[in-house]
């Protein structure tokens, strides 16, 4: 490994002809010292930082697209658009799998975050999980393809509504545990209320589901479904109960 | 003479490196502790600045001490040095903070005991007072420094990230103040007993000149440089037996101990304390160990009754026992030492005609 101390370009002229030269001062430097050269300790911590809120910002976005997706597919049928939202959210789940492992590393390499790095990782991997749980139900719609009845549009649209509130409101209190630990809490109750309301409004839909007149397959098939939006919401809530301790573990 | 003061210097040099490896625990232990330092840095940091500290700002707590007692052959000077050192030394091995102050102290009343000669009173108690307010300023200091961060910390609200990076700093300069504060402070304890009897004389480098007591001050500093990179298993035990201590608490304790240091060290404090008309604190080495303590219990007791149960009590119950055995387990090493040294190897510890003045002109 090297790196330039000085460089210099130029050129002579030797009997009528142009010579172009370039002088060159090498230091040749081991791995290790190069590792400390590449990037400030400033530096670093800035680029982490990006990467940090740049997970907030594609768990919050992956769940929009989510809930985009499915209220389309909910009105519209598996189409081109839900297609499309189906592969931006695959986008978005890779790109937190790569930032979690990225911060990860980071973290431990480096040797930041001492007594709270298990914490930072713990909730990051609540994140990716929310991410990947997200996709998953996404794909088993794209797998089934489950027709929903007309009747059920508006309180399956709900359903989903709440889910991913539960999810943003995780990422609003991560944002603060970040800045603010004592605020997080204010927005861990609000995770809570709305886990609480997507539970229920699940639970309404598989009660009308099957009293419904439909056949016991599509009832079965409805019901998965249901769970899956009504998993999402659990999980944002496992995580508001971690960001929860996080936050206390934050004090001086 | 030259070699013969090497040889009788070498227990200092040998309680300097006691010192080193137990001391530099108070300093950097609760950084090194939280992982927030590396050992190595910690270790390299401390060394330099006690170095730094000893050589310019030595004089002070030195002459504290000396008022303790004159110790006025070097055969003596040697001998109250290895029986602090072994002292020391043997608390350090079993992993207890030890106070190298209280062992050098010992040592000295151990001295004065073989001499016959009368142990100032008023020196000691000023001392002994210092065993005391050490702490209790610790605690004090890590009181308010607490208050004071945690107001910024909710003012700023930094993002973890950065106010990990900042608080790293703040450890590194906060050790580096307390190394230099420890130099200046505990380098009495260790070359202290050897002033008196020091043939080292003033050397001239061109600009500036070089005292004998400064050439006698850096002898000890090195040896007390070496010894930190001797002192992770005690940084271990400081930084996390007493209670758990985050890293932002970490730097309040590091800060505070410092601030002791430096109070009963800083010879231009003193002066200022005296022309605004306030009553200046002695100029005496004082123990980092109790220090230190003091700042984690107060930072505990910061946090109200929750954090006082988080103090371990054992173990603070262990270090006050060390408190009391230390001084009496280094005077009594120090008297039949002495004996020794005398009887059996023949080698004056004392001179009684000078033995009956305290003052030392330093």
């Amino acid at each position: 490994m090297h790196c330039y101390l000085w460089r210099r370009e130029g050129h002579v002229v030797d009997s009528g002809r142009h010579i172009w030269f370039t002088q060159v001062l090498r230091l040749n430097l081991t791995g290790a010292c190069m590792a400390e050269l590449k990037i400030s300790p400033f530096r670093r911590t800035q680029v982490l930082k990006s990467q940090i809120d740049e997970m907030l910002d594609v768990v919050s976005q992956g769940a929009l697209t989510y809930k985009h997706g499915i209220l389309h597919y909910v009105r519209h049928g598996w189409d081109e658009a839900v297609e499309q939202k189906f592969q931006q959210l695959s986008a978005f789940e890779d790109r937190g799998d790569t930032l979690r492992g990225a911060i990860g590393q980071a973290l431990y390499t480096e040797m930041l975050l001492p007594d709270t790095s298990g914490d930072v990782l713990g909730l990051l991997g609540f994140l990716d999980r929310l991410l990947d749980e997200m996709k998953h139900g996404f794909m088993v719609v794209r797998i089934e393809r489950p027709k929903i009845p007309a009747e059920f549009h508006d309180i399956w649209i709900e359903c989903v509504g709440l889910a991913v509130d539960t999810v943003e409101q995780v990422v609003v209190a991560a944002r603060s545990y970040f800045r603010d630990p004592q605020t997080a809490r204010d927005h861990i109750h609000k995770v809570h209320f709305l886990e609480t309301e997507a539970d229920e409004m699940a639970i309404r839909i598989m009660e009308q589901v099957f009293q419904s007149d439909l056949s016991l397959d599509r009832k079965m098939l409805l019901r998965g479904q249901v769970w899956l939006i009504d998993r999402i919401a659990d999980l944002a809530d496992d995580a508001g109960d971690a960001l929860a301790i996080y936050a206390v573990k934050r004090s001086v | 003479m030259g070699l013969t003061f090497f040889v009788f210097l070498s227990s200092g040099l040998f309680l300097g490196w006691s010192l080193g490896a137990n001391d530099a625990a108070n300093v950097f232990g609760t950084a090194v502790g939280s992982r927030m330092l590396r050992f190595s840095t910690a270790a390299t940091v401390c060394a330099i600045f006690v170095v730094l500290g000893a050589v310019m700002s030595g004089a002070g707590a030195s002459h504290g001490l000396g008022q303790l007692g004159a110790v006025n052959a070097l055969g003596g000077s040697f001998t109250v040095a290895l029986a602090a050192a072994l002292t020391v030394y043997g608390m350090t091995k079993i992993g207890l903070p030890v106070s190298t102050t209280q062992a050098v102290v010992g040592g000295i009343v151990g001295w004065n005991l073989f001499s016959q000669t009368a142990t100032d009173l008023t020196a000691l108690t000023k001392i002994v007072g210092t065993w005391v307010a050490a702490p209790i300023l610790g605690a004090l200091f890590a009181l308010l420094l607490y208050g004071l961060t945690r107001r910024l910390i909710d003012r700023t609200k930094p993002h973890i990230l950065w106010l990990d990076q900042w608080t790293r700093i703040g450890l590194l300069v906060a050790g580096a103040l307390g190394a230099y504060s420890l130099g200046a402070n505990n380098i009495a304890n260790v070359v202290g007993v050897f002033i008196p009897a020091s043939p080292l004389e003033d050397l001239s480098l061109g600009v500036f000149t070089f005292t004998g007591q400064q050439r006698l001050f850096l002898l000890g500093a090195l040896a007390i440089g070496v010894g930190t990179f001797f002192s992770k298993r005690v940084m271990m035990t400081v930084g996390k037996s007493i209670v758990t201590v985050g890293p932002v608490g970490g730097w309040i304790v590091v800060m505070a101990q410092s601030l002791v240091l430096f109070v009963f060290s800083s010879q231009s404090l003193e002066a200022f304390l005296v022309r605004i008309g306030l009553p200046p604190l002695p100029l005496v080495p004082v123990s980092s160990s109790q220090a230190v303590v003091g700042a984690v219990c107060g930072l505990a007791l910061a946090h109200g009754f929750k954090g006082a149960r988080q103090i371990n009590w054992a173990v603070l119950r262990n270090i006050a026992l060390g408190w009391v055995a230390t001084p009496v387990i280094a005077a009594a090493i120090s008297y039949f030492a002495l004996y020794f040294v005398q009887n059996v190897f023949e080698q004056p510890v004392y001179q009684a005609a000078v033995a009956a003045a305290f003052e030392l002109p330093l």
